[in-house]
């Protein structure tokens, strides 16, 4: 559908252009409009992007002035320390946790609130608000929240008394929870994305649906979600993308801990670069840049084979 | 018939209680108990309760986060930082955006499918390290400010050349036929045609660039350059450290470091979320 219409303007264009005879011509030298951003984008996205696969191969350390190449070294290092496996099962996992939960609250969110009213917009404005706090205060106002005595386990302990779970401090949550953070930082935006899937969605289906004596239920099941496909499409991968590269709201709650049970790729990374072991560093972001590539490719064919046009 | 009146202004009724319920749970109690704690002393707020202050600490705390928290140091970095970024992107982004949109030329394609590949793929950042350091601008602003640039002009590109597309040629045309110059049409038609998209990027990147706090910490390490995010993280992990729980100070940092985009989210806030609702993020 979107193809569609972008084709449209592409193709009067052409018309006018063997009427008009010369008069516009977009064939005129576009180069000098491109290329500051060609430049910037090249030299400091793609030019660092290319370095992180001979620098994840190499000695590079700040102990050391030369950076020679040391093949599988800083891979089989990680491995003997435990950190590699375990750091890509706990990323993709917190990437994974986010994403549903972002998902699913911004999807009910969005089902909700679809219609612009007064009260709708009210709800749609309040529920924004994370999106604008940055993600390391986003981090410290849920460590404090679900602190042993914050006010969650407060409000649990109406129903269980003395209940002071912690809920950043057990291994078994802990991964749940800072990823909980993550989703909740940014599920204003997921939301309105889905907001705009389900406006776009042509009234006139909908309609003859209703005609044709579907129920709200299957309206939902059968309609509306089948055709919010783009935008879950969009939201899926960006959200779960986003989370595989997570590293401000572990950092500024848990730092990894307890254990290592929140240690995700970046904050481990981190923990190389402090130390002075950049190349390892480097796997391990190389690491990072393979599983979003690994998770990307195969992610969006899926979900486009899945898109319906209308 | 009463029941069929009745039934939807039930589950209205039911629908607005859950969300209100949902909101009060998710926005209005974090933000509550960050405002009300950074409003008292130190035994008090220890205990994190949602209750008013028994005494009120509202100069001292906010005192003490401005002159031992670096907030001012960290608001005047990160405005350094924000307004070149953001104009820069903007820009540049939309001058690129045009070309993508209206050119036939294969290569150009081709840099436009990279730009916007960089919007799905995270920047490597050691590798970002060593390439400063290799043009002797490693620790520095404008080697922060640059690569900010050039990680967020992806995103630009891709929203705002899906934008001009679906806009007609015939201003372009018939600018053109009347001898105007490409960067006269940029100027005087492409800018005013994109300002929709323009709002919607330079909201996404002032969230974006204000928040940010992976690059900073690591690509400008020193103290005097110190965003706000950065601030207020090395303030949590000083003197008042996270441990001892000093959420009183802590908080009030929070909420100074907030506040810039707040405000100005309460007085845009009808125009930022119609924006992005209307056709912004969906791209």
């Amino acid at each position: 559908m979107i193809k569609r219409r972008y084709l449209e303007p592409a193709k009067t264009e052409r018309v006018r252009f063997l009427l008009l005879g010369r008069s516009w011509s977009p064939s005129g030298n576009w180069w000098p409009f491109a290329l500051p951003t060609i430049a910037l984008v090249g030299l400091f996205f793609v030019v660092p992007f290319v370095l992180n696969f001979p620098l994840a191969f190499t000695n590079w350390t700040s102990y050391s002035s030369t950076i020679k190449f040391n093949g599988l070294d800083n891979f089989q290092v990680l491995i003997r320390q435990n950190i590699l496996f375990e750091s890509i099962r706990i990323t993709v996992s917190y990437a994974v946790i986010a994403m549903v939960v972002q998902n699913v609250v911004s999807l009910l969110l969005a089902l909700a609130l679809e219609r612009t009213n007064l009260i709708n917009s009210i709800f749609r404005s309040i529920l924004f608000i994370p999106v604008l706090i940055s993600s390391v205060a986003a981090g410290f106002i849920w460590y404090a929240m679900l602190s042993p005595h914050g006010p969650i386990n407060q409000l649990i302990g109406i129903v269980v008394p003395g209940f002071d779970y912690a809920w950043f401090g057990d291994r078994t949550t802990a991964l749940y929870t800072v990823a909980f953070t993550d989703a909740w930082k940014w599920s204003g935006i997921a939301t309105l994305v889905y907001i705009a899937g389900l406006n776009s969605i042509p009234q006139e289906i909908i309609e003859a649906a209703t005609i044709d004596g579907a129920s709200a239920w299957q309206r939902l099941l059968r309609i509306r979600l089948p055709l919010l496909a783009p935008a879950f499409t969009f939201t899926i991968v960006t959200t779960l993308l986003g989370a595989i590269s997570a590293y401000d709201i572990p950092a500024s709650t848990t730092r990894g801990g307890p254990g290592t049970s929140t240690m995700v790729l970046n904050l481990a990374m981190q923990q190389q670069w402090t130390a002075g072991f950049f190349g390892t560093g480097s796997a391990l972001s190389l690491v990072v840049t393979l599983i979003v590539v690994f998770t990307a490719i195969p992610l969006v064919t899926y979900l486009r084979r899945r898109e319906v046009s209308f | 018939m009463a029941p069929r009146s009745s039934r939807p202004s039930i589950i209205v009724t039911v629908k607005y209680t859950a969300l209100a319920l949902f909101a009060l749970l998710w926005v209005i109690l974090p933000l509550w108990l960050l405002v009300v704690n950074s409003f008292k002393p130190l035994s008090e707020a220890g205990s994190l309760s949602i209750s008013l202050p028994q005494t009120w600490q509202i100069i001292e705390n906010y005192t003490t986060v401005i002159e031992r928290g670096n907030f001012l140091r960290g608001l005047g970095n990160s405005l350094v930082i924000a307004a070149p970024t953001i104009i820069t992107v903007l820009l540049l982004g939309a001058a690129a955006a045009w070309a993508y949109a209206r050119s036939k030329s294969t290569l150009l394609k081709v840099t436009y499918y990279v730009a916007t590949l960089t919007l799905l793929l995270p920047p490597a950042l050691l590798p970002t390290i060593f390439l400063l350091k290799n043009l002797g601008i490693d620790g520095t602003r404008i080697g922060y400010l640059l690569v900010t640039i050039g990680t967020r002009l992806g995103g630009m590109v891709f929203l705002t050349t899906g934008f001009i597309r679906s806009l007609p040629i015939d201003f372009e045309e018939a600018a053109s036929i009347d001898g105007a110059s490409k960067i006269q049409i940029f100027i005087r038609i492409i800018l005013p045609l994109v300002a929709p998209i323009l709002f919607v990027n330079a909201i996404l990147l002032m969230i974006g660039v204000w928040n940010e706090f992976f690059f900073a910490s690591f690509l400008m390490p020193r103290n005097e350059l110190m965003t706000l995010p950065l601030a207020l993280y090395r303030f949590s992990q000083t003197g008042a450290t996270f441990s001892a729980q000093n959420w009183h100070l802590i908080f009030a940092h929070v909420v100074l470091t907030s506040l810039p985009l707040l405000l100005i989210y309460v007085f845009g806030q009808r125009r930022i979320i119609s924006s992005l609702a209307a056709s912004g993020v969906k791209g």
